[in-house]
């Protein structure tokens, strides 16, 4: 019997006639050589350590794929095997692409994070600060459900914050372009200070609008600062990787918002206080040292400089911070004072005079403790624990102002006067007009601090 | 008042403190730091309060620049 001749085109038909036998067949293998056509349409071998199969995946299908085809990728596929007429190579028509070992989706997860990752959008240096003063807040996120809840419910801890929120799918086809265009408009607005993009928690199909590259990029681009705040703690999607800051939950994402703020107030405060002790310290300090100071001459100018610094003190409304100062100075001060002031050093001439003077300033540092005592230390009560640095008490004390006769300006520095001019000196009761006679060189100014 | 910005109101006002630190500064320099901190602290502070709280939702967006329209959000619809 003569053997039957075929002609190719016959043979290779009645072949893949014959291929139609097997028809569907998954087929495990590793990727390798993907190349994609202008078509879309994607060719790639499918290989083990026993052979290799050609496979050509027609671009409908392909688009579908949530990953990407890449060498050395281990996969199970379902085609049709046929021989491709022109080569006449056996080849595998695909239609579905399963990755083995690791889920679709997390193999899409891990291919976008590495991308992305080698386009530098996870790089510690691109991440920003929250800013100083994060007032106007930006929240992205669905307008019902547990997290824009849960952001609110914190941000009420401080009450000077503008939240606008832009509504958005947080899960679910399309869901990620208007996370994308909420992130992009907010960003563009100048309406707010940062942005913060969150959802509860869900599956990672459920988070999985917030891996997409779309939103990984509106992220990147935008010009405030991202919180971002997905799912819970063990929950890292791409958003949280290109995100300025990262926060476990949306709870999370708003408290470090608030802590700013309140550290913030913090800070100011803290400053304010500070201020308020070291100045307090040192107008008692002088006050006490002038007390204390040797020579008439250098009494004589004690009330103009008082003057002038109660004054200036007075216009300053000054804070709580520096009364608190005061008056906590004053309790520690005040004992030690009534007990130096017995010891007082002041050259009055006849001591009957000196006991008049210290039994005086005892009256008076007497009644400023009790003064202390009876009252508890509120705003209103500034004027009267000031009112121990006012003229009227200091001149009450003994001491007087000195100044030229037809200019008020106490006279400050001896050495500005010259012989045979007339001096005005008020006292606590009427004024005494006299003319200089000499004067000594100006003292060095009892407010420099002896170095 | 200047612009000065929050942040540099809040530094500025921790460099008055650290000079108000340094007692080679005579008295008189102190009350102008001390005065100098008190309209500082003032300002940083009218700063972080001034805001009024309010949470609203975005029903549009409005072409740049343009305030969108909004709504007041509470959370019972949520």
């Amino acid at each position: 019997m003569s053997a039957q001749i075929w002609s190719v085109g016959e043979l290779i038909a009645a072949v893949n006639a014959s291929l139609k036998g097997f028809g569907e067949v998954w087929v495990r293998g590793e990727v390798s050589g993907v190349k994609i056509a202008g078509s879309g349409h994607r060719y790639f071998q499918l290989k083990d350590s026993d052979g290799v199969l050609y496979c050509a995946m027609w671009a409908s299908f392909a688009d579908r794929l949530r990953f990407k085809l890449q060498d050395g990728l281990a996969v199970l596929v379902r085609g049709k095997l046929e021989v491709y007429p022109g080569r006449g190579s056996l080849q595998l028509i695909v239609s579905e692409v399963q990755p083995q070992g690791i889920g679709e989706l997390q193999l899409a997860f891990e291919q976008l994070k590495a991308k992305l990752a080698g386009e530098g959008l996870f790089a510690p240096e691109r991440k920003r600060p929250l800013p100083a003063l994060p007032r106007r807040l930006g929240l992205v996120t669905s307008s019902s459900g547990a997290a824009v809840r849960d952001v609110l419910k914190v941000l009420t801890r401080w009450p000077h914050l503008e939240v606008l929120l832009y509504p958005v799918r947080v899960q679910g086809k399309g869901a990620e372009g208007e996370i994308a265009r909420a992130v992009r408009y907010l960003g563009r607005s100048g309406l707010v200070d940062v942005l913060l993009v969150v959802r509860g928690g869900g599956s990672l199909e459920d988070l999985w609008s917030f891996n997409e590259e779309m939103v990984a990029r509106a992220i990147a681009a935008s010009p405030i600062p991202v919180i971002s705040g997905v799912g819970h703690e063990v929950d890292f999607t791409i958003a949280d990787f290109v995100a300025d800051i990262r926060a476990a939950t949306p709870t999370q994402a708003a408290e470090l918002v608030v802590a700013r703020l309140e550290g913030q107030l913090r800070r100011v405060e803290q400053a304010a206080e500070r201020a308020g002790h070291l100045f307090g310290g040192r107008l008692e300090r002088a006050r006490l040292r002038l007390q204390g100071a040797e020579g008439a001459r250098g009494l004589a100018r004690l009330p103009a400089r008082l003057q002038e610094l109660d004054q200036r003190v007075r216009r300053l409304e000054a804070l709580p911070h520096l009364l608190r100062a005061l008056v906590q100075l004053r309790h520690r001060r005040l004992d030690g004072a009534a007990s130096r002031l017995y010891h007082w050093p002041v050259r009055f001439g006849a001591p009957r005079r000196r006991e008049l003077v210290t039994a005086r300033l005892a009256v008076a540092a007497e009644r400023v403790r009790s003064l202390v005592r009876r009252r508890s230390v509120e705003l209103t009560g500034q004027e009267r624990a000031l009112a121990a640095l006012s003229p009227e008490n200091v001149l009450q004390r003994g001491y007087s102002i000195t100044a030229r006769e037809h200019d008020p300006t106490p006279l400050r520095d001896a050495g500005t006067v010259l012989p045979g001019e007339r001096l005005l000196t008020r006292l606590a009761h009427g004024e005494v007009r006299s003319m200089v006679q000499g004067s000594e060189g100006s003292q060095s100014s009892l407010f420099e601090e002896e170095t | 008042m200047s612009t000065e910005t929050f942040e540099d109101a809040l530094t500025h006002l921790e460099d008055v403190v650290k000079r108000l630190e340094d007692d080679s500064v005579g008295l008189e320099e102190a009350l102008k730091l001390f005065e100098k901190g008190v309209k500082l602290s003032r300002r940083c502070r009218s700063q972080l309060t001034e805001v009024e709280s309010r949470v609203e939702q975005l029903l549009a967006e409005a072409a740049d620049g343009e305030k969108p329209a909004t709504r007041p959000f509470t959370t019972e619809e949520a």
